[in-house]
């Protein structure tokens, strides 16, 4: 502990220095690092993810936020988003697109290279979205957001032209994710194998070592020179490397930020969150994902919610406000829509969730549930109102698990048997795969409401190459398909805007999702560390510009 | 009448062995009647009540979910003991057949069923245990079966050396003698001479089975939650351990308690039992 005395008088200082510097300019500005000062060079910074270990480093295969996260230090992608949400230039320059929508052209740095010393062109780009969309690669959320794109040509060496099978709106949002980012051609004719131990990319970090179970070590690029167009400093990256460690238990992880040991952590307890407030070296870097909220999929595809009262009386018998206000200590917010709060074109209607206990007894007598077996569960032709709910221990947060063990007591009384499975991540997907679940809560992350066609269209039924079908609540509503359809295919703003409203109100009114909160993305840092700031992309840090205080 | 008495002068407990017995006692009652100890029910929710710290009106405290961990606890006590109970003799059952054959039986069966304890005995207990789990899949039986199954070399070893021991005494050489049945010699000579010793290495052993079974569900893999088990309440408890110190304070204490109160308790019997022989 002797290290921790000595460094709260000087924690103490920088951030009485930063308080100061706040107060002599006016802008405060998105980013969490305050600068306080010139920044440094130099040093390793140690990241504890409490997300699942990815078993590919590659966010082409599979695609989910734990890769996303450590991605983000050494892929890039043709656009990015301001803090506005506007797109912005970053390895494309400029873009048009045609007036039917179905081909977009995109300038490209002619500047860039790969780590490996491949130039950046082109062909780059076409080897790109053929490798997501190849069914090997196993691709599940780059593969649904690039799937209109129908051809790709290299028009000459910086300018390429995708053609896509219908207009997409959402074309842009899609290709600044991450998970669509580019990696080095030469790099993708590796086996699946080499390429997942160590994608390559033009990111300000490369991948140096992978330690299994333990590890990733990121190492500075020494000619980064592509940073998206709003970041903010020269001779990026400041760090010589990252060490990017899994500490699944989240109490080890907060201790090793109070000793110094990791200077950043992510998934931070509500509890931990609340403390830190008090503790000066240690600040938070709050970044709500966009995309879709946290909500329980009510699986509609199979009895007992294929009958939509049912799916009502589970909603208005659950008390979700409660749980929320004291489980995260106002860390988190209530959502009543299926988008998440960054969202701007996300629908909120309260109404449809006020807990009645009375209407939902209603519901369920009527809907034939109308006998309670000994233990008080309702019965309906000898059997029992059972709710099987896995829970994917490495995507929910224990505060999370507890309000599903809350949401189970509630519905207990009026009547459900809700059996928790907790379970790794690919047990968990096993269960979604094989159908086993009535009640699933999938955080899903996308930018901008085309999420919403990827949950809600009944084409997402269908699962990915990689297995995985995002369509959990299994809506199958004509009527819905087609308003989907065309909110990604139109660019008019105002219609989108109507056809996304009308799309949401199908969704809440139908009763098939029981919204929870934005999914949670908070970070601690120590107060050592400045520049850090979440891409206001998928919200994932980026330590281009981060640096750590001598 | 003086025999009795005699018998709880011979039986002179020392304080340590009398606390030990008191708790034994108190967590037996708690497994058998909990109601009676704690009234209220371990699974009911109160947001209100969420996060308190130990008071008159939740001794122990309440957890995230605003249940009351005193009641936990004591609820848990039939959960944590019944599965350590039927660990137990599941390990001492499985221990029995495999130390009477290689006690009794011819040589070669002998060296087949002891070398077969001794490569078992070679893994960790919690080892094997949880190989046998990722084989069935998590849950309270398996993980039950699993602490059995991962206790019964070591007493196999125990029972098969007292076997051999009772066996070559004279009074069975006589037994022998006098034309006795095989099964007659087992039932009514080294039975009863090994049983003293069984009950003592099962009161040791359910201390530490309790320990096991609280263990595997602290990994997730034995009771599910909300159960009011002691090792999952801990489990739970762990993320916040920053700020609410109760949470796995009191689940910690009566799994620390039980085991080491079966555990003086069983010392005790194992130094009289050796005393009397």
């Amino acid at each position: 502990m002797p290290s921790r005395r000595f460094s709260r008088p000087r924690a103490a200082a920088v951030v009485a220095a930063a308080a100061l510097f706040l107060a002599a300019c006016s802008s405060g500005g998105g980013t969490s690092g305050e600068a306080t000062g010139e920044p440094v060079s130099g040093g390793t910074l140690t990241y504890a993810s409490g997300d699942a270990e990815p078993s590919c480093l590659d966010p082409h295969v599979g695609g989910n936020y734990p890769q996303a996260l450590i991605a983000t230090q050494y892929l890039e992608s043709l656009v990015s988003l301001d803090d506005d949400g506007e797109v912005i230039p970053w390895l494309a320059t400029e873009w048009t697109e045609s007036n039917d929508g179905l081909t977009w052209e995109f300038s490209l740095r002619d500047d860039v290279t790969f780590t490996d010393g491949t130039p950046f062109d082109a062909e780059a780009v076409a080897a790109n979205v053929a490798h997501v969309q190849d069914p090997a690669t196993a691709s599940s959320t780059g593969y649904l957001a690039l799937a209109k794109i129908k051809d790709v040509v290299a028009v000459d060496d910086h300018t390429v032209r995708l053609e896509l099978s219908a207009p997409d709106s959402a074309l842009l949002e899609s290709l600044s994710q991450v998970w669509v980012a580019m990696e080095s051609p030469k790099a993708l004719e590796r086996s699946q194998e080499d390429n997942c131990a160590a994608p390559v990319g033009t990111g300000p970090f490369v991948v140096d070592q992978w330690e299994r179970q333990d590890s990733v070590t990121l190492v500075r690029n020494d000619d980064y020179s592509s940073p998206p167009a709003d970041a903010e400093g020269a001779g990026l990256p400041y760090l010589d490397s990252i060490v990017w460690r899994f500490i699944p238990d989240s109490a080890s992880r907060y201790a090793a930020l109070q000793s110094g040991e990791a200077h950043v952590i992510d998934n931070a307890q509500p509890d931990t969150i609340r403390s830190a407030e008090s503790d000066d070296s240690i600040e938070e870097l709050d970044a709500p994902r966009p995309g879709a909220a946290n909500r329980i999929e009510l699986n509609s595809g199979k009895a007992p919610f294929d009958d939509e009262r049912v799916r009502e009386a589970f909603i208005r018998a659950v008390n979700v406000d409660d749980g929320i206000q004291s489980l995260f200590f106002g860390t988190a917010e209530r959502s009543y829509s299926p988008l998440s709060s960054v969202e701007p074109l996300g629908l909120s209607l309260p109404d449809l969730f006020t807990v009645d206990t009375d209407a939902a007894a209603d519901l369920l007598d009527e809907a034939g549930w109308d006998e309670r077996d000994a233990e008080g569960y309702r019965v309906k032709d000898g059997k029992r109102l059972t709710l099987d709910f896995p829970v994917s221990t490495n995507q929910s947060i224990p505060a999370e698990q507890s309000l599903f063990e809350q949401i189970q007591a509630d519905a207990k009384t009026a009547g459900f048997e809700v059996n928790l499975h907790p379970l790794d991540l690919s047990s968990w997907y096993g269960a979604l795969a094989q159908n086993d679940y009535n009640l699933v809560s999938a955080p899903y992350t996308k930018v901008g409401p085309d999420v919403l066609r990827i949950l809600y269209h009944s084409a997402s039924i269908e699962p990915a190459p990689s297995g995985y079908f995002a369509n959990l609540a299994q809506v199958d509503d004509a009527e819905l398909d087609e308003l989907l359809i065309q909110a990604s295919s139109t660019s008019d703003a105002g219609e989108r805007a109507d056809l996304y409203e009308r799309a949401q109100r199908i969704i809440l009114e139908g009763h098939y999702i029981l919204p929870l909160y934005d999914q949670q993305n908070h970070f601690l840092r120590s107060s050592t560390v400045h520049g850090l700031r979440a891409m206001p992309t998928v919200s994932t840090p980026t330590f281009a510009g981060a640096w750590l205080a001598p | 009448m003086s025999r009795v008495r005699a018998g709880v002068v011979a039986f002179r407990p020392t304080v340590a062995e009398a606390v030990a017995g008191v708790v034994l006692l108190l967590i037996l009652l708690a497994a058998l009647w909990p109601s009676l100890l704690a009234p209220g029910d371990p699974l009911a929710v109160s947001h209100t009540d969420a996060f308190q710290a130990p008071s008159p009106a939740h001794l122990f405290g309440t957890d995230e979910s605003g249940r009351d961990i005193y009641t936990r606890v004591v609820h848990g006590a039939s959960e944590s003991l019944r599965i350590g109970v039927l660990a137990t003799a599941i390990g001492i059952g499985l221990a029995t057949v495999l130390g009477f054959v290689a006690g009794l039986g011819p040589r070669w069966l002998d060296f087949g069923t002891t070398r077969f304890v001794e490569v078992l005995f070679a893994f960790p207990g919690l080892l094997l245990a949880l190989l046998f789990i990722v084989v069935t899949g998590p849950g309270v039986l398996s993980s039950t079966i699993a602490v059995g199954l991962a206790t019964a070399p070591g007493y196999a070893r125990i029972i098969r050396s007292q076997v051999r021991r009772t066996a070559a005494a004279e009074f069975v050489e006589a037994a022998r003698v006098l034309g006795r049945g095989r099964l007659w010699i087992i039932a009514r000579h080294i039975l009863p001479n090994v049983i003293a010793a069984l009950f003592v290495l099962a009161t040791l052993g359910l201390g530490q089975a309790i320990i096991w079974v609280s263990s595997l569900s602290y990994l997730g893999l034995g009771a599910v939650p909300p159960a009011a088990e002691w090792g999952a309440m801990l489990a739970a408890g762990r993320t916040y351990i920053a700020n609410f110190w109760w949470m796995t304070f009191f689940p910690g204490l009566a799994i620390v308690a039980s085991a080491a109160a079966a555990t003086v308790i069983g010392r005790g019997l194992q130094k009289r039992n050796r005393s009397a022989a």
